[in-house]
């Protein structure tokens, strides 16, 4: 394939002030309902003495503002997006059609139980499947996002641990390959965490995790297939190991996307695990969230499961706010029900008959990426990979060019680049997580992008590598300025704030 | 499969490539004991795409909602007009279909929308600095309280009562992971109140979260709490649930808070069942370095020019690890988009007409009250407490306003166990007209 076959240039790009910078005549673009009666003299005392100063726009400068920002981003729509651990997929418009529905959009979270039956039948039913594709029957749709799951199973294991009068379990293993979060929300429960270091082949230690098993230990943490992509294929033993031990294994479901619908976490002896929905259901990340992260668990945790939850009582739908050993609210509602719905309805496009194909052409599409790049990039862990593949950078670093570069040179190519430096057991990690919704056509152009900036290297052709990018928007962005003399906000004087 | 583009033939040339013939192969590193036969998971049959169009229209037409009825629900989420052009901005798929913007220069569209987010957000409730969101008002106000643990190492945290229920029940289910004691001060007649709260307040005390206009939407004075934080060190914590508030009255960082968070829900995102919503995170600029969440700074590029970035991330999870100020990751970012591009469309004086309204719709109600209805005391924004008799007669006039096409509030005792069943939490918004509250009004004056 030629080189002209890459998809960026330089378009008509528009500069854009920020708002602030804008000359505001209009007095308000809007023409607003409602009741245009005095307010009461008791809020007289409290009225704003000075205004927001909130710059408004006339509707369709508004319009022209918002669609030139967009503009200069680039989405899942817009080209590939093979960022590891992410998950990008195509985010199917219906499913933005049917959340728009007024009897979905415009529903009261307090409305009364029997005007709500539909949105609670979905949301149930959804709570089912997700049950039955994780092997975990008992599910919560509370979580907001995966780290918010992870958060969720940690306060569901340590409610089981203290209510077997078990209150001195208070250690979590997380695997050094683990994603931060996983730490993160096991402090934010109450729990420490002691790091494994991964084997050589870049799989559990099971050897290290032995050796800190023990009537301390709370659960474990495990990303299955893990962040380097490779499966745990010993996950029958070592959860039969940390079982033994008395503790329980969470597993982050981030990585699901390579199982759905070919094998269950569940079946293998995972006890609890979250599910980003946002990563193998396909709702749009919408640059940065919302997401959600259902948590679905088995028997054991399933009476500290947090409460409100959704259960159905014959044929009515019943929000149940009571259960004596749950964790409580994590949550200000039901659930990211929005995101949710999503979700359910991208499982029903594929039902039984087709959803372990989502694993079966993501698992495909990384292994062909690996292959077609595993002479010029060098591979940390050989063998069969999962739904993403891992490469580093230690053969361009000869010829003074790094991750950084190879990824800010796939950007003036016309791709978003892997995600560079994670996982963080390897040095110069290169995640490349193509998903199932890309043709071969366009991981072809991406293996052929690669194997030419390898090849460039090879040349020691690499200015143009160090100076990528070139045709995006902006340049590469000096980001110790900003973490040094943060300017969070805009102050009409200018650069400080 | 409508979204799967390979054929065949292109797996099999794949699999050729790979170096393997059967797309089992590709799973041979999980264990045999662990696979399931095709087409064998409880799941129904895959659906068109047509029927699933059906299948949801189906179950939203299931479901009463504020487009067919006249919504005075409120107790955290809203009904407040939503312009069409904010729904068209967020559906864009740049938008939409962006990842967190880790690589900046093809994300400025992301990145200066959340600046300009941050900006009018932090002009909104009179504070320094503003985060990328989180996920709703009551996780906020839990990560509120834990902030306000770190920065004065200490691990008493007061809460009113007259804070949204769901927001406390969070609160405390984050809190009771952690040391230390959370107590909660009750309230006085449906509104805040502050010489409990004030004499609650120690020397242990980390924070004290109040709520402003309250969960039953009373509006009051914040300087004697202000003045009780400074003589005691702590940290003075007000949360919010509706946003439109701030366009009419004095902003919580006037009365000098020191984190104001809640929910923007109301600020061009639709009820939706419960979410997404988004939760407004804003603190003083020197306590930036303990803020959760993910934060937009401004830098400039390699040719100089103006452009910008995540920061401060060494505070966040994916470099600290178990030391990060939270282990928030994926945020609300879409949510951030909507309020942006609503508060652009209002403006100062479209905000404040939409409070205005919300407040008059509000006052007109109160106004027209047959006298067999007590109201709470002291000053209210768009929400109040409505008292019956008992129980029987409020259930009478929800029935037969519910037969006149009106949600007219939430039973208070269903957010907030223990209490009375006679009491209704009312909220008005822009979207109640004349008519709404005179229908409104005509239903309590038909049980008399």
């Amino acid at each position: 394939m030629s080189a002209n076959a890459y998809s960026a240039t330089r378009g008509l790009q528009h500069e854009e002030p920020l708002l602030f910078e804008r000359e505001h005549k209009a007095a308000t673009a809007i023409a607003l309902p409602g009741v245009s009666g005095e307010i009461a003299a008791s809020l007289f005392a409290f009225v704003r003495k000075t205004p927001a100063r909130i710059p408004g726009l006339s509707e369709p400068e508004t319009v022209r503002h918002f669609v030139r920002l967009s503009q200069w981003n680039h989405g899942i729509e817009t080209g590939f997006y093979p960022l590891g651990s992410c998950t990008m997929k195509y985010n199917p418009r219906v499913n933005e059609q049917i959340v728009r529905l007024p009897g979905l959009a415009y529903v009261h979270p307090e409305q009364p139980q029997d005007s709500v039956q539909g949105v609670l039948a979905l949301l149930f039913e959804l709570q089912q499947w997700l049950g039955e594709i994780a092997g975990l029957p008992h599910v919560t749709l509370q979580p907001a996002a995966g780290a918010h799951g992870e958060l969720a199973g940690m306060m569901m294991i340590r409610a089981y641990h203290d209510a077997r009068g078990d209150n001195k379990r208070r250690k979590v293993l997380v695997p050094d390959s683990a994603h931060g979060t996983n730490p993160a929300s096991a402090v934010l429960a109450g729990l420490n965490t002691v790091e494994i270091k991964s084997a050589a082949n870049g799989r559990i230690d099971l050897d290290a995790l032995k050796a800190n098993l023990g009537e301390d230990v709370a659960a474990l943490m495990l990303t299955n297939p893990n962040t380097t992509g490779m499966f745990e294929s010993d996950i029958g033993e070592i959860c039969e190991l940390v079982h033994r031990a008395g503790g329980l294994v969470y597993g982050d479901g981030a990585n699901l996307n390579a199982l759905v619908g070919i094998a269950r976490p569940g079946d293998m002896g995972i006890d609890c695990l979250h599910i980003n929905v946002h990563k193998t259901f396909a709702t749009p990340h919408g640059g940065g969230g919302p997401g959600a992260g259902p948590v679905a668990v088995n028997d054991l945790l399933a009476p500290f499961l947090p409460v409100p939850r959704i259960e159905k009582n014959g044929d009515v739908y019943q929000i149940i706010c009571e259960g004596e050993q749950s964790i409580g609210a994590v949550f200000g509602s039901l659930g990211q029900t929005g995101v949710l719905l999503r979700a359910a309805a991208y499982i029903a496009a594929f039902g039984c008959n087709d959803l372990h194909k989502i694993a079966e052409d993501a698992v495909l599409n990384a292994n062909y990426v690996l292959a077609r790049l595993k002479d010029v990039y060098h591979v940390p862990f050989p063998g069969l990979c999962k739904h993403e593949c891992l490469l580093t950078d230690e053969w361009q670093e000869r010829h003074g060019v790094k991750t950084l570069d190879i990824a800010k040179r796939l950007i003036d190519l016309g791709m978003h680049p892997m995600t560079v430096y994670f996982p963080l057991i390897v040095h110069g990690a290169m995640l490349i997580e193509p998903t199932e919704t890309e043709a071969k056509e366009t991981l072809d152009t991406f293996c052929d992008a690669m194997l030419e900036i390898a090849a460039q290297c090879e040349a020691g052709d690499t200015a143009i590598l160090h100076d990528a990018p070139l045709l995006p928007f902006r340049r590469r962005l000096d980001e110790t300025q900003a973490a040094r003399k943060p300017v969070l906000v805009w102050n009409d004087s200018g650069f400080s704030s | 499969m409508r979204f799967l583009p390979h054929t065949d033939d292109d797996r099999q040339s794949m699999l050729a490539t790979i170096g393997i013939t059967d797309m089992r192969q590709l799973f041979t590193d999980i264990p045999g004991e662990f696979h399931i036969s095709k087409g064998n998971l409880q799941l129904p049959e895959a659906l068109s795409e047509a029927a699933i169009v059906r299948k949801f229209t189906q179950a939203a037409e299931r479901n009463r909602h504020a487009g067919n009825t006249r919504c005075f629900l409120g107790g955290g989420t809203y009904h407040h007009f939503v312009p069409a052009v904010v729904d068209y901005v967020i559906s864009r798929g740049e938008f939409l279909t962006a990842y967190t913007p880790y690589q900046p220069e093809i994300a400025q569209g992301t990145l200066q929308t959340l600046f300009e987010f941050q900006t009018m957000v932090a002009r909104l409730l009179g504070m320094e600095v503003v985060n990328a969101s989180m996920y709703d008002a009551a996780t906020a106000v839990a990560e509120a309280a834990l902030m306000a643990k770190r920065i004065t190492r200490k691990s008493r945290t007061v809460v009113a009562v007259s804070v949204n229920p769901r927001c406390r029940e969070v609160t405390r289910n984050y809190l009771s992971q952690q040391q230390g004691e959370c107590v909660e001060v009750a309230c006085a007649d449906f509104s805040t109140d502050v010489d409990a709260l004030v004499a609650a307040i120690d020397d242990q005390t980390a924070s004290v979260i109040v709520q402003y206009p309250d969960f039953y939407g009373s509006v009051y004075d914040l300087t004697p709490l202000r003045e009780a934080c400074d003589a005691h060190r702590c940290l003075l914590v007000v949360t919010f649930a509706d946003a439109s508030a701030f366009g009419l009255i004095e902003a919580p960082g006037c009365f000098g808070a020191d984190i104001v968070c809640g929910s923007g829900q109301a600020l061009g995102i639709p009820m939706g069942f419960g979410g997404p919503h988004i939760g407004l995170f804003a603190c003083r600029q020197k306590h930036v370095r303990q803020m959760p969440g993910r934060i937009c700074g401004m830098t400039e590029d390699l040719d100089g020019k103006r452009g910008f970035v995540l920061t401060l991330s060494t505070r966040e999870q994916h470099i600290r690890r178990e030391k990060a100020t939270s282990n928030i990751c994926s945020n609300q970012g879409l949510m951030c988009t909507a309020n942006a591009c609503y508060m652009t469309l209002m403006g100062d004086s479209g905000l404040e007409q939409v409070a205005r309204r919300s407040a008059a719709a509000l006052q007109k109600l109160l106004g027209g009250l047959p006298e067999y209805v007590k109201t709470a005391a002291g000053a209210h924004y768009n929400e109040t407490v409505l008292s019956f008799a008992d129980e029987k007669t409020r259930q009478h006039f929800l029935s037969v306003a519910r037969e006149n096409d009106i949600f007219a509030g939430i039973a208070l005792e269903q957010m907030m166990a223990g209490a009375d069943a006679r009491h209704l939490l009312v909220a008005t918004t822009e979207m109640i007209d004349e008519q709404d509250v005179d229908d409104y009004i005509a239903a309590l004056e038909a049980i008399r």
